[in-house]
C-alpha cells in the first residue's frame, strides 16, 4: 500500500482528553459511582516485625455504621496460586490475613468495612492490635546481602593496577517513593463469581491475572476497569496487597466496597525505589580513556520478595572500558518490596557513573563533556552489538551549544552571583527501548468515524492523544473522528504501561490495526465497480481526510461513508496482535544529555536550581507537544532525587518517619525553573515500526548526577549521597 | 479521624432531606449516605438480614449536623455527620468527584475549592473575596451559608473558563489529577493579583503539587489567563 501522508503524528495537538480533565469530569478509580458502595479502611501493623497475638474488634464493631472487621482471625483462607508472567516478584507475595506474621511496619492486619467513610476511618482507629514485637532490621548498612548477580569482562584488577588514575568512590541513594497524587484506591464488586473492579493500575490485564489467582476464579470472571491514572511513576505495575483487600471485603460483606489508601498507606502498600549504596572503583588513563570499572552495588529488597532493577546496564554499555566487573546484591530487610520507579536502575547507575566521570574529569583537568567524548563507544561495549542508533555525540554539541557550556569555569567554586556560589554541570542519560507483545482491536464505522480499542493505560503520557494520532494518520482521518480506548480489561491485552514501551508496543498494534482496516476499504473500493476506485490498484489508493484516492489524483476517490453505506457495511473490523520483530542483534536505547547551572547559597547550603536544558535522542516524535510535558515533568523529577527526596525509616520500629506529603519533600512550583527539552529529528525503524525508542523513563535519568556536578562547580564541594542537603553542605 | 465535638453542642439528627432547589438523584444518595449509619442501625434497610454475627449491631447514630449551603450556584441542604470535610461532602455524597484528595491533610492542594471569603476563619481572604481553600481540612458542618465553587462549576456550560482553556493549550497537565486544584487556585491566585511575575505565580501557586512536573506550563497558564483581564 502507499505510504500514509503523516498529519497527526508530529504535529504539537493539545490532549485529546484535556477536556475531561480540566472540567474535573475524567473519572479516576475511586469515582466510580457504584450503588450501594460501602466504604473500607485498611489497620496497618504498628510493629514492624512480630506476631499478632489477638485482635479486639469490640469497640470498632460497636461503632454505629460498622459492618465488619476482618482479619488473619476470621479471614477465609485464599487460594493463592501461583501467577506466572505477573509482574510479582521471586519469592512469596505478601499474603493479607492469612497469618499471625507482621514482615514489616504499615503492613495490612486488618479491614473495616462501615457504611460511611467516616464511620470506617473512625471504626479502622478502634481496632486494638496486640503484637509479640520483634526488633526489625530495616537499614541497609545492618541487612546481611544476598548472593550477588555478576558481570565480568577483561581484567579489572590488572587494570586498576595499572591506570595512571584511580579512584575509589562510594556513593549513597536515599530510598525514594512514587507519590502520585492519586492514592491509590480500587473499588470491588461480586456479582456471584464475578469480580468487577475499579483499580489505580498500570497494568489492567496484569490486576486481572493477580485477583483471578488469588481468588481461584477463571481471569474472564475477572474485570478491571481504570480509563485514567492519576500518576504512578511505576507505583501501579503490579497488583498490590490492598486491592486483594477491597475484592476479599465486597466478597465477605456481599456488597460493593471503595477502599482509598491515606497518602500515609502509599509508604508501606505500593512499592518505592531502593535506597542504594554503590562502591565505583574507577581507573583512567593520563588522557582520560578509562580502563577498568569495579562495581559493588548493595541495594534493599524484602525479607519476602526479591526485588531487581536494570541497575547494572549503564556501567556495562555507557562508555568505553576494557575492565568491568559487577557484583548486585539485594539485601533482605524488613521492608515492605520496592518496585520500578521512573527510569528504574539506569537512574541510580547512571547517577554513579555520571558523577564519577564528573570527578575524573576535576582530577584529569578536562572538559567533562571531551571526557565523555574520549570514551564514546563504537559498538556496545556489553556485547558488542551494533548500535540501532546512538547520537549521544550530537546531544552533546547541540546541548552545549543551546545552553552556553562555553561559559562554565572548569575550576570549581570561582562564579559568585552576590551571596549565591554559582556552577554548572552535565550529565549523559541512557534507557534501553523495550518492546512487548501488545493487541488491539478497531472498528471503521459507516459514519467515517473509528474506534480503536487496547486494555492499556494512560498514567500521564498522553496514550490517549499518541494513538489517536498515529491511528488517525493510518486511517487517514481527522484526529476528532478517532475515538482511542483503554482501561479495561474486556479490550485486547497489552503489556505493562510502563518501562517506556507503550507507544513502541501498542503504537505498533495501533498502526498494524488501522494499516488492515484501510486495506480493508480499499480493497473493498477497488473491487467495486459503483466506486470511482474500481480496477484501481490498491497501492494506489491514499485516504485523507475520510476520503479514499488515487495518489497524485484527489479528484478520483469517494469517502469511507459512501463506500460503506453503499456495501450495507455498517463497519469493517480488524484485530492486530504486535510481537516485536527478531532481526540482527542491535543495542537500542534512547540517550541523552542534561545540563544545569545552580545556584547555592554559600552561608546556608540551600541549593537552588537556576536553569535546565535537556537534549534527547528518542527517535521519532508522535506527538511533540505532549513529549514536551514529559521531558519537563522527568527534569522536575530528578531535582526531586537530587536535592528533596528522602524516605527516612525510624530503625528501632521500622515505622516511616516523614509518610506525608509535608514530610516527603517533592518539588513545588517555586523549586522550579523555565526548564527546557530539545529532541534530535529523527527515527529508529530497528527499534519498532512506528521508529520511536520511548521517553518516560530517560527524561529522568541524567537530571540528579548533572545537579551533583553543577553543586561540585559551584562549591569545590562533592555530596555523593541523594539528596543533596543543605545540612551536607553546610 | 476522629474528631468528635462535646454532647451539648451536638444538634439531634433530624434525617431530613435537603431543600435543594432542584432534587437530583446526587443529592438523594447524599442524604441518605449521611444518615446511613442511623438507618444501618435501626435495622430498616440495607439489609438487615444480611447482618452476620460478626457484623455490628451498635444502636446509636454519630453525631450529624444539618447544614445549608450553596455549592456552584446550588444551594443544597444536607444532614452531615460532624466527623465530614468538605472534600468528602463533595466527593462522597455530592458525587462532584473534580476536587481531588491527594493528601487529606492540607499539603498537596488537589482539593482546593473557592470559599467566599466572609468566613476569615477558613482561608485567607483576599481582597476579591475569593477564598483558596483546601477542602480536606475544612470540616463540612463549618460551611453554614458559605459559597462553594468547584472545578466543576468554573465553565459555563460549554463554554470553559479561561484558565481552564489555557491548561489545555499550554498542556498544563499529564495525568490530570492534581489538575482541577491547579485550576481553582489559579483563578484564585489570578483574583487576588499574583500574578506579576513568573517568580510571584511560582511562590503563590506553590500550594498545589503536580508530581508529574507541570510547573512551568501551569505558570505560563496562569500567566496568559491573567494577561486577559
Amino acid at each position: 500500500m502507499s505510504p500514509q501522508p503523516q498529519a497527526a503524528v508530529g504535529a504539537p495537538l493539545s490532549r485529546v482528553d484535556g477536556r475531561l480533565k480540566v472540567t474535573g469530569e475524567a473519572r479516576y478509580a475511586a469515582e466510580f459511582d457504584v450503588d450501594g458502595v460501602v466504604h473500607a479502611v485498611i489497620v496497618d501493623a504498628s510493629i514492624g516485625r512480630g506476631r499478632i497475638t489477638g485482635v479486639d474488634t469490640d469497640a470498632a464493631l460497636a461503632h454505629p455504621g460498622v459492618l465488619r472487621v476482618i482479619h488473619h482471625g476470621n479471614a477465609p483462607t485464599l487460594p493463592y496460586r501461583d501467577n506466572p508472567g505477573s509482574n510479582n516478584l521471586p519469592g512469596r507475595r505478601l499474603r493479607v490475613f492469612q497469618d499471625d506474621r507482621v514482615l514489616f511496619h504499615g503492613q495490612p492486619v486488618a479491614v473495616v468495612v462501615a457504611t460511611t467513610l467516616e464511620a470506617a476511618q473512625h471504626g479502622a482507629s478502634l481496632v486494638k492490635v496486640g503484637y509479640d514485637a520483634e526488633r526489625p532490621t530495616t537499614d541497609l548498612a545492618e541487612g546481611e546481602p544476598g548472593r550477588p548477580a555478576n558481570y565480568a569482562r577483561g581484567d579489572v584488577e590488572a587494570g586498576l593496577r595499572d591506570a595512571d588514575v584511580r579512584l575509589d568512590l562510594t556513593y549513597r541513594m536515599a530510598r525514594n517513593h512514587h507519590n502520585p497524587m492519586e492514592t491509590h484506591a480500587t473499588i470491588a464488586r461480586w456479582d456471584g463469581n464475578r469480580l468487577t473492579v475499579w483499580d489505580k493500575t498500570q497494568w489492567v490485564p496484569g490486576t486481572q491475572t493477580e485477583l483471578s489467582t488469588v481468588f481461584d476464579v477463571p481471569p474472564d470472571s475477572v474485570r478491571v476497569i481504570n480509563p485514567f491514572v492519576g500518576g504512578a511513576f511505576g507505583s501501579g505495575l503490579r497488583c498490590w496487597p490492598h486491592t486483594v483487600v477491597a475484592a476479599l471485603a465486597a466478597r465477605e460483606t456481599g456488597r460493593p466496597v471503595k477502599l482509598v489508601l491515606t497518602r500515609k498507606q502509599m509508604y508501606y502498600g505500593t512499592g518505592f525505589r531502593p535506597a542504594y549504596e554503590y562502591r565505583l572503583r574507577l581507573g583512567g588513563d593520563r588522557n582520560g580513556r578509562l580502563v577498568a570499572a569495579d562495581h559493588g552495588i548493595d541495594a534493599e529488597t524484602s525479607s519476602y520478595e526479591t526485588f531487581t532493577e536494570a541497575v547494572m546496564s549503564p556501567g556495562q554499555m555507557l562508555y568505553s572500558t576494557p575492565g568491568v566487573r559487577q557484583a548486585y546484591r539485594t539485601v533482605p530487610l524488613d521492608v515492605n518490596s520496592p518496585i520500578w520507579m521512573r527510569g528504574p536502575g539506569a537512574a541510580t547507575g547512571s547517577y554513579v557513573i555520571e558523577s564519577a566521570m564528573d570527578e575524573l574529569a576535576h582530577e584529569l583537568g578536562i572538559d567533562p563533556i571531551e571526557l565523555r567524548r574520549r570514551n564514546e563507544p563504537a559498538q556496545d561495549p556489553s556485547d558488542n552489538a551494533p548500535f540501532s542508533t546512538r547520537r549521544l555525540l550530537e546531544c552533546y554539541t547541540v546541548g552545549a551549544r543551546e545552553f552556553g557550556w562555553d561559559r562554565r569555569k572548569q575550576s570549581p567554586r570561582s562564579t559568585r552571583d552576590g551571596d549565591w556560589l554559582i556552577g554548572m554541570g552535565m550529565a549523559a542519560g541512557v534507557y534501553h527501548t523495550a518492546v512487548a507483545p501488545a493487541r488491539t482491536r478497531a472498528r471503521l464505522n459507516a459514519d467515517g468515524t473509528a474506534v480503536i480499542e487496547s486494555a492499556t493505560s494512560d498514567m500521564g503520557p498522553g496514550t490517549y492523544t499518541s494513538q489517536t494520532q498515529v491511528a488517525a494518520d493510518a486511517l487517514g482521518l481527522a484526529v476528532r473522528a478517532v475515538d482511542f480506548r483503554l482501561g479495561d480489561s474486556r479490550y485486547p491485552q497489552t503489556p505493562p504501561h510502563g518501562g517506556s514501551m507503550t507507544m513502541a508496543s501498542i503504537g505498533s498494534a495501533t498502526l498494524d490495526v488501522c494499516d488492515q482496516l484501510r486495506r480493508q476499504a480499499i480493497e473493498l473500493a477497488v473491487g467495486d465497480e459503483e466506486s470511482p476506485l474500481h480496477g484501481v490498484s490498491p497501492d494506489d489508493v491514499v485516504v485523507r481526510g475520510g476520503r479514499l484516492h488515487v495518489q497524485g489524483n484527489p479528484t478520483r476517490g469517494e469517502t469511507y461513508q459512501r463506500l460503506l453505506t453503499r456495501n450495507d457495511r455498517a463497519r469493517l473490523e480488524a484485530e492486530a496482535s504486535f510481537s516485536p520483530p527478531r532481526g540482527e542483534r542491535r543495542s537500542i536505547s534512547a540517550y541523552s544529555a542534561v545540563f544545569t547551572e545552580v545556584a547555592v547559597d554559600a552561608t546556608l547550603g540551600l541549593v537552588r536550581v537556576r536553569r535546565m536544558l535537556a537534549v534527547y535522542d528518542a527517535g521519532r516524535i508522535i506527538s511533540p507537544k505532549l513529549a514536551d510535558s514529559q521531558a519537563i515533568g522527568g527534569m522536575v523529577g530528578g531535582i526531586g532525587a537530587a536535592l528533596l527526596e528522602h524516605t527516612v525509616t525510624d530503625h528501632r520500629d521500622g515505622r516511616i518517619a516523614n509518610a506525608g506529603l509535608a514530610d516527603y519533600l517533592v518539588p513545588v512550583n517555586a523549586d522550579v525553573p523555565d526548564l527546557r527539552a530539545i529532541y534530535l529529528e529523527g527515527e529508529d525503524y530497528e527499534a519498532d515500526p512506528i521508529g520511536v525508542k520511548g521517553l518516560g523513563e530517560v527524561v529522568i535519568v541524567g537530571v540528579a548526577p548533572a545537579i551533583a556536578n553543577a553543586v561540585f562547580n559551584a562549591t569545590g564541594r562533592r555530596i555523593r549521597e541523594l539528596p543533596i542537603t543543605a545540612e551536607a553542605l553546610l | 479521624m476522629s474528631i468528635e465535638l462535646p454532647e451539648s453542642a451536638v444538634p439531634p439528627p433530624t434525617g431530613a432531606g435537603e431543600s435543594s432547589s432542584t432534587p437530583t438523584r446526587r443529592t438523594f444518595i447524599a442524604t441518605s449516605t449521611a444518615v446511613g449509619g442511623a438507618v444501618v442501625a435501626g435495622g430498616v434497610i440495607g439489609g438487615g438480614s444480611l447482618l452476620g454475627p460478626e457484623e455490628a449491631t451498635a444502636a446509636e447514630a454519630p453525631p450529624s449536623s444539618r447544614v445549608s449551603l450553596t455549592v456552584n450556584g446550588t444551594r443544597r441542604t444536607v444532614t452531615v455527620d460532624n466527623r465530614t470535610s468538605l472534600l468528602d461532602l463533595l466527593r462522597e455524597h455530592f458525587g462532584l468527584t473534580g476536587s481531588k484528595k491527594g493528601c487529606n491533610a492540607g499539603a498537596c492542594g488537589a482539593c482546593t475549592v473557592l470559599v467566599d471569603g466572609e468566613r476569615s476563619e477558613m482561608g485567607v481572604p483576599p481582597a476579591g473575596g475569593w477564598g483558596r481553600v483546601n477542602s480536606c481540612l475544612t470540616l463540612a458542618v463549618r460551611l453554614e451559608g458559605a459559597e462553594v465553587t468547584t472545578i466543576e462549576g468554573l465553565a459555563d456550560g460549554d463554554r470553559l473558563h479561561p484558565l481552564q482553556k489555557a491548561f489545555i493549550d499550554q498542556d498544563a497537565f499529564q495525568c490530570g489529577y492534581c489538575t482541577p486544584g491547579q485550576i481553582v487556585s489559579g483563578v484564585g491566585c489570578i483574583e487576588e493579583g499574583h500574578t506579576g511575575s513568573p517568580e510571584e505565580i511560582r511562590e503563590w501557586m506553590s500550594g498545589n503539587i503536580c508530581r508529574c512536573g507541570c510547573y512551568v506550563k501551569i505558570v505560563r497558564a496562569v500567566q496568559q489567563t491573567a494577561g486577559r483581564k
